[in-house]
């Protein structure tokens, strides 16, 4: 790339017209007059909770001179308490305890429901992924095929998928084949996605090994590689490495699709959002801390895409 | 028939090729090849070269006609077209290496997946195939950092990792730029010298001459003529002359 003659005057501008964005958005909220109140929402990231532990039996305590080994002699002969790695003491060196006094405090790290909402994002994501992966690959394979009815049944199944959207598709998935396979939630939101995904895969997949050179086919089979040794080892290590970013492309939109199926009570990122709101009455730092979640997810899966085409650049 | 197959390892009799586009391409063409045997087809462009040449390992189907490999039929359909080709080795005019694979993996992809061999056993044979076509140094390249001339030599170095009896040849040197032309044709020379049965289609009538045992003349989709290559350059048959007044 040729390097710009003004780079730093442009970037200048870039960075003030996102510093002006930014004020554009604090101005607007304090024309609504919205109080911020962003201290409330990392307790629904993550929180620590004092956790105490108490003497099981009546005795002395012993602390030693670091602070950081608490003992405590049992007056009945019982084996002697012995703590550590606590962060604050509630006695002192030579105390008399009774069973069920205070001892030490221990900070107890809770995961908030944000978390929790994030988790179920990314396994509803990695799930769906992996089947859609699969679905795809397969009808993507049956699209390109020599027999009529595997290629009429992936394109029936591609325009179908592609044709409806996939509000529509979670609702089919969870009250209809749900009801008839006796599906939980979460398998039916997972099948969803990674039926949605694997059309839109199986095309990444088709135009992927049909942009292989057709001589690549044909020198393969002129060395005694059945069809599909062929296609494993030679056609699709070229066409998975060519079909990388477009993948990259549809395993963000999953990521972000899978919102979707908050619509059938699955907690994820998205719903765990819609009940944080309720309970802070403070929807902006909500939803900018989901998007900030969502952001971190998406991000981490381009950056881990990216590194993966530069090994595989290997060849190039 | 067991007679002629003594010695004939090659026999296609009276092959029609019409592709699915109606373009008639190979007509009522028929040729016996011996065992050990160099042929030299030449022909102008759009004659059926290339046809000819990949019906003999199927990668084209014939519409009619019958042609035997080592005395198996190719249109029963009984036969096992992989087990067929792993005995004819082939040459494309754009090589056609896999880019993902280093030379050695090149050569030794085939006999891995193909001929179950070890790793090991594979890649030993495949250096010393490699050493043979005058590329031991070049061996843990991958294909786009080779030569035209190294990226056809891994290519026959490949087709001859399957032990071939047979080895095609589609113009083996046309899309090479001429200061490589030599260090693919030497290698081929000495494969000719090592006994191999071998169907080359070229342009380069130097070597037609020089290491061809008959060279066949194709046009319009026929085989028009086929001679010892001594007296196919002093014939004087009309449509030959025409061409070779043409390339030469
Ligand atoms: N896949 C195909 N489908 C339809 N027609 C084809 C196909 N391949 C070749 N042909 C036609 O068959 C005829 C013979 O082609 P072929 O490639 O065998 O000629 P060739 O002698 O090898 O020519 P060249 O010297 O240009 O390579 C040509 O008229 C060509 O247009
Ligand atoms: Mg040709």
């Amino acid at each position: 790339m040729e390097k710009h003659p003004h780079l730093l005057l442009w970037k200048a501008v870039f960075v003030l017209i996102i510093i002006g964005l930014g004020f554009g958005v604090y101005a607007s909220s304090k024309s609504i007059d919205y109080t911020w109140r962003w201290e409330r929402i990392p307790q629904y990231i993550l929180s620590t909770e004092p956790l105490e532990i108490r003497s099981p039996f009546d005795g002395t305590v012993t602390v030693d001179e670091t602070n950081k080994l608490v003992t405590v002699e049992s007056d009945f002969g019982d084996e002697p308490l012995v703590i550590k790695g606590f962060d604050t003491l509630l006695i002192n060196d030579g105390d008399l305890v009774f069973e069920g006094d205070p001892l030490v405090e221990t900070k107890h790290w809770n995961i908030g429901p944000l978390t929790w909402g994030l988790i179920m994002t990314l396994q509803l994501s990695v799930v769906s992924l992996i089947f859609a992966v699969i679905i795809g690959l397969f009808t993507g394979l049956a699209r390109i095929s020599s027999n009529p009815a595997l290629r009429y049944l992936s394109v029936t199944y591609i325009e179908l998928i592609r044709g409806t959207p996939l509000l529509v598709q979670i609702f089919i998935f969870y009250f209809f084949i749900g009801t008839v396979l006796d599906l939980d939630r979460f398998t039916a939101g997972v099948a969803a996605l990674s039926v949605f995904t694997g059309a839109y895969i199986a095309e990444i997949v088709r135009s992927g090994i049909q942009s292989i050179h057709p001589g690549q086919m044909e020198a393969a089979r002129s060395l005694g590689m059945n069809y599909v040794q062929a296609m494993v080892n030679v056609i699709l290590p070229q066409a998975f490495k060519r079909t990388l970013p477009p993948m990259a492309g549809q395993f963000i939109n999953l990521i972000k699709d899978s919102s979707l199926v908050s619509v059938i009570s699955i907690t994820d990122l998205t719903k765990a959002g819609r009940e944080v709101v309720s309970s802070t009455f403070a929807p902006f730092e909500v939803w900018f801390a989901v998007a900030l979640m969502y952001l971190i997810l998406t991000g981490a899966l381009s950056w881990a895409i990216q590194r993966l085409e530069k090994r595989l650049s290997a060849s190039d | 028939m067991t007679n002629v197959s003594d010695k004939s390892i090659i026999q296609a009799r009276n092959v029609e090729k019409v592709y699915p586009n109606g373009c008639h391409a190979l007509k009522q063409v028929s040729l016996d090849i011996n065992r050990g045997e160099v042929v030299v087809i030449i022909g102008p462009s759009g004659s059926g070269k290339s046809t000819f040449l990949r019906t003999l390992n199927q990668l084209e189907t014939i519409s009619d006609g019958t042609i035997h490999i080592d005395d198996i039929s190719l249109t029963d359909r009984k036969t096992n077209i992989n087990k067929v080709r792993e005995e004819v080795g082939m040459v494309f005019q754009s090589f056609n290496l896999f880019p993902h694979k280093t030379a050695l993996g090149n050569v030794a992809l085939s006999p891995i997946k193909v001929k179950k061999k070890t790793r090991d056993v594979a890649e030993t044979e495949g250096r010393e195939l490699l050493k043979k076509v005058g590329l031991a140094e070049r061996m843990n390249n991958y294909p786009s950092h080779l030569s035209g001339g190294q990226q056809q030599r891994v290519a026959i170095a490949r087709a001859l990792a399957m032990h071939p009896k047979i080895m095609l040849f589609d113009e083996p040197t046309s899309a090479l730029d001429p200061e490589m032309v030599g260090e693919v044709l030497d290698v081929m020379k000495s494969l000719a010298g090592d006994g191999m049965t071998m169907v080359v289609v070229t342009h380069e009538m130097g070597f037609a001459r020089e290491v061809a045992d008959r060279v066949v003349f194709m046009e319009e989709g026929e085989l028009v003529f086929e001679e010892s290559p001594d007296r196919f350059f002093e014939s004087d048959n009309p449509r030959l002359q025409r061409f070779l007044g043409q390339v030469l």
